[in-house]
């Protein structure tokens, strides 16, 4: 394997010497494979190469799709800084389309190729708020926050935000959430608590676009959260690095609650390291967030074309009944009533519209930033 | 003859050894400075003018995607990002935490280090052995496996906790405080440490010992008057190579430590990702850097200083 | 060796053996206790806090683990890259080395310093300068280019420790050799190479471990096309149950037990057991 791709790398530079930016004629088919990158849990990676890989190629003859994992985003700043430094040199960075966290950031400094009907038909099913948040992320899935409870231990959950909290100060060390930069669970708490304290204008400002005037009011809501710190699980104000960390912590029975992504914890459910006792619920008033997972196509990948023709099939009705049917849970992006009635039983209840969005990516690294201030450790 | 050796083993590398200047010398030497030049020099040179606010160029790609990007308003540039990272709150906790844990660790590690390498080189025997190849051990662990490994041991279900608890003790949870970093750090710091400083004192010619054997001198007499001179060079190196790897540590502090305050190396990520602010997460780098070159600085003056006390140079 | 003995025995009194043989107590239990107490969990279905036992045995995760297909890949490229990158740091760092030890030129301090410093620049807020940098020489994605990267954070060592062991080899004995009518060659192989070569193999060790621990340089040039294993196992290790972890560990502590077995042979067999002993 090695061999090869060193004799590859002889080759290819033998090629570069000789005739500047020469590229290796290829005898196979013309459409060169779609490399999907993914930043994310196992889960996701399974949804693309068991699910939705399999089913596209089936649909779409010519095709070839090749994923590649980055368990849970553990060099997003290094695939940030390649796609961008790949941007500047006028290199192919070798992701055509990205499935991760950072694509927003991406989509922000103009790096992707706009979202937009033209390329993407299928988009005109999805709802204009989510695309706003996307910044030219393509939303493809949405999952939601929830929060996990020990069902032996704790026989009637809270219903809202007032009354988790007071269950947290009747309950000394049995609840965590992980810290607001170590993943999005933690971050949910963080910003439902802090949006406690905000009008809805206010909240939606903060979703949609850079807001720094608005950021003084997440005082009260820091305060509250500081509050916390001696009746959350590592009294002294230490809070899980991540979302794994989290589920972890609920799961060895540790604490009694935690908040938990929705599709990280039915992964863990089916994987067996969740044991069957732990439940979990949404509260209300005002309810975690969640939100759309979002696609982006980095305009240094040189076969956007065929990762559009990709994108555009996850947004079939064909291509998100997969994702809703799949281990995940996951929620759909186009309207329910387009899916196949029997997946989309019991699902009318959820709407992605609905959900609570997540702040605009600059106001969350801000929030982050201020959480780490304000909260742990004092 | 032995004493000339040893003087050489005690003169270590911060003095001249030839007379004259050798150009062959400073050709030999040109390759792997050549390349650290190129390949590590060049890009911390520009992380520098970026740190300075010139954000064109090179600097382009981290100008896209940063968020708090300070510009250069002077020819030379602005201090700007620097003044954010100073006026930060965090600072000041989190360069107090690197320091004090390098500080607290180097001494422990090379303390440990002595301990061993000297029970070694003065009892020996099978024990010894068996515990030098064992210190050895974490040399072979991958930092995160150990950084796992110390978490779970003294966490609020690990080890210590429960073996306690069967005597009604309550151990305290040491994972996720400042202390967990320092025994992480000493943990993964120590084989290296222990590697040079035994390699060190074996080579002491056993003449010497037997020397001071035979004049009187007790074993701490030994330890202080022979031993540690004359394996100073290696335990000196033992021990800046120590506090400079601790100093930028970031798996050990960032599953052992506390969320705030954290050592500089966490800080620096969480400032580069989490935050999105790499102006000051390279501003932070560059303290870093300064305080590691300080270390090397120091390290050098030593050692001209104790040539030249000795006459040689 | 006899003597060596004979001065030992004399300057061990029975209360300062005590006191070291407690010392070696605690440096065993520091070390080995988290070790075992994480090697144990790969056979745990689960552990529930305060009980001194587990709640039941399992062969489950190490099936999980071996069902991982990717993992052999990048123990293999892991494998082939680091011994590269052992012998060209060999090549490019040993003259300088020597030269550092031995003789005296223009910027010498510098030079080591320099070397120093590089290496304790944090990467992180290099990535994306050496990105571009790697992009503009056409070094991404290539084999060279992790080569490269790897080999920057082995050069620290290759220079470091073989210098000092170079400036501890006695001159008189080089000269006595030369006075004896031994070539110049011959001299630096049997007398100069020979002595230097505790501290050579001590550079090797660190070299090799630093080049097959890298994993942040090497994600950012290699991926995705070439993986090693830390960039690979060290994602799995923070994503899974605490029982995945200790398989790695159990994993990785078979080659390191043989790895310490070779080189204690190596190291202890034959003449290099004066300056350096590990038995």
């Amino acid at each position: 394997m090695l061999k090869k791709k060193y004799a590859s790398v002889l080759v290819a530079t033998a090629l570069v010497a000789l005739s500047l930016g020469a590229s290796l004629p290829t005898t196979q088919a013309a459409i060169p494979a779609i490399q999907v990158y993914i930043s994310g849990d196992t889960n996701v990676q399974d949804l693309w190469e068991k699910t939705l890989v399999p089913a596209f190629k089936l649909a779409n003859p010519g095709y070839d799709v090749n994923v590649t994992l980055d368990l849970h985003g553990t060099h997003d700043a290094q695939e940030t800084a390649k796609i961008t430094a790949a941007f500047a040199t006028r290199k192919d960075a070798g992701a055509d389309l990205i499935d991760g966290g950072f694509v927003q950031q991406l989509g922000s400094a103009g790096l992707l190729f706009k979202g937009t009907t033209a390329l993407i038909p299928n988009l005109s099913t999805v709802s204009r708020a989510v695309l706003t948040i996307g910044k030219g992320g393509i939303p493809y899935r949405a999952s939601a926050v929830l929060l996990a409870y020990n069902s032996t231990n704790v026989k009637t959950p809270p219903k809202t935000l007032d009354e988790l909290l007071v269950w947290v100060k009747a309950h000394p060390g049995k609840f965590t959430y992980n810290t607001p930069s170590g993943g999005g669970s933690g971050f949910a708490f963080v910003q439902t608590v802090i949006d406690k304290y905000l009008t809805n204008a206010e909240r939606k400002t903060l979703v949609l676009g850079v807001n720094k005037d608005l950021q003084p009011k997440w005082k009260t809501g820091l305060e509250t959260l500081r509050g916390l710190n001696a009746y959350t699980y590592g009294k002294n104000g230490t809070y899980p690095a991540n979302n794994a960390e989290t589920l972890k912590d609920i799961a060895t029975g540790l604490v009694d609650m935690g908040t938990v992504w929705s599709d990280q914890f039915a992964s863990a459910i089916k994987d067996g390291t969740m044991p069957a006792n732990i439940k979990v619920t949404q509260i209300a008033n005002p309810a975690f967030t969640g939100g759309a997972a979002y696609l982006g196509i980095p305009r240094t990948s040189k076969n956007y074309k065929a990762a559009q023709v990709l994108a555009n099939w996850v947004l079939s009705p064909a291509g998100q009944n997969l994702i809703v049917a799949g281990t995940m849970n996951g929620m759909p992006v186009i309207p329910v009533s387009m899916l196949d009635p029997k997946i989309a039983q019991g699902l009318s209840t959820v709407d992605v519209t609905n959900l609570r969005a997540p702040y605009f990516s600059a106001n969350g690294n801000d929030l982050k930033s201020a959480w780490a201030l304000a909260v742990p450790g004092k | 003859m032995t004493s000339t050796k040893t003087d050489v083993v005690a003169e270590g590398l911060g003095a001249a050894k030839a007379p004259r200047l050798s150009v062959v010398g400073f050709l030999m030497a040109l390759p792997p400075l050549l390349l650290v030049l190129f390949f590590v020099g060049l890009p911390v040179l520009i992380a520098f003018t970026f740190s300075l606010g010139f954000t064109t160029g090179p600097n382009r790609v981290l100008s896209m995607i940063g968020q708090e990007i300070h510009k250069k308003d002077q020819w030379w540039g602005t201090f700007s990002a620097y003044k954010d990272v100073i006026h930060d709150p965090r600072f000041a906790g989190d360069m107090r935490t690197t320091l004090a844990i390098t500080f607290i660790s180097t001494t422990l590690v090379l303390l440990m280090a002595l301990g061993i390498g000297i029970y070694q080189r003065m009892i020996g025997g099978r024990l010894a052995s068996v515990m030098t190849a064992l210190t050895l051990v974490p040399l072979f662990v991958p930092v995160v496996i150990a950084a796992w490994a110390i978490h779970t041991f003294y966490a609020g279900d690990g080890f210590m906790r429960s073996f306690f608890s069967q005597f009604g003790i309550e151990f305290p949870t040491v994972t996720s405080t400042v202390s967990a970093i320092a025994i992480g750090t000493i943990w993964t710091s120590l084989p290296f440490a222990i590697l040079m400083v035994t390699s060190g004192l074996q080579s002491i010619p056993d003449a010497l010992i037997e020397t001071a054997q035979d004049a009187g001198a007790g074993f701490i007499r030994i330890i202080r008057t022979v031993l540690i001179p004359l394996a100073i060079t290696p335990i000196v190196i033992a021990g800046t190579f120590t506090a400079i790897g601790i100093l930028g540590s970031f798996t050990i502090p960032l599953f052992l430590g506390p969320n705030q305050p954290t050592m500089l190396g966490v800080e620096i990520s969480n400032f580069f990702g989490a935050y999105n602010r790499p102006q000051q997460s390279i501003v932070m780098a560059f303290i870093v850097f300064a305080s590691a070159s300080g270390i090397a600085l120091i390290y050098i003056w030593a050692n001209v200083r104790s040539a030249k006390q000795s006459g040689r140079i | 060796m006899a003597k060596r003995e004979k001065s030992r025995a004399k300057s061990s009194s029975p209360v300062v053996k005590a006191l070291l043989g407690i010392f070696m107590l605690a440096m065993a239990f520091f070390i080995l206790g988290p070790l075992l107490w994480l090697a144990i969990h790969a056979f745990v279905t689960n552990w529930t806090y305060p009980n001194l036992y587990p709640d039941g045995w399992t062969w489950h995760w190490w099936t999980q683990i071996f069902a991982n297909s990717a993992l052999e890949e990048s123990i293999r490229n892991s494998l082939i890259i680091s011994p590269i990158v052992v012998v060209l740091s060999m090549i490019i760092c040993l003259p300088a080395a020597y030269a550092a030890g031995r003789m005296n030129y223009v910027g010498r301090k510098t030079f080591l310093i320099g070397l120093f410093a590089a290496n304790s620049f944090p990467k992180i807020g290099l990535f994306a300068s050496i990105a571009t940098l790697y992009y503009a020489l056409n070094l991404m994605g290539t084999i060279v280019g992790v080569i490269i990267i790897q080999l920057l954070g082995t050069i620290i060592y290759m220079t470091w420790i073989p210098a000092a062991a170079f400036a501890s080899v006695p001159r008189n004995l080089e000269e006595a050799a030369r006075d004896a009518g031994a070539s110049k060659f011959r001299v630096f192989r049997t007398i100069t190479l020979r002595m230097a070569m505790p501290g050579i193999l001590v550079a090797i060790v660190m070299s090799f471990l630093a080049s097959f621990d890298e994993a942040q340089g090497t994600y950012l040039v290699g991926a995705p096309a070439i993986y090693t294993m830390p960039t690979e196992m060290y994602a799995l290790v923070e994503n899974y149950p605490i029982q995945i972890a200790a398989v790695f560990s159990l994993l990785l502590a078979f080659p390191s037990v043989l790895l310490i077995g070779l080189a204690r042979k190596h190291i202890v067999g034959g003449q290099l057991a004066e300056g350096f002993q590990i038995k």
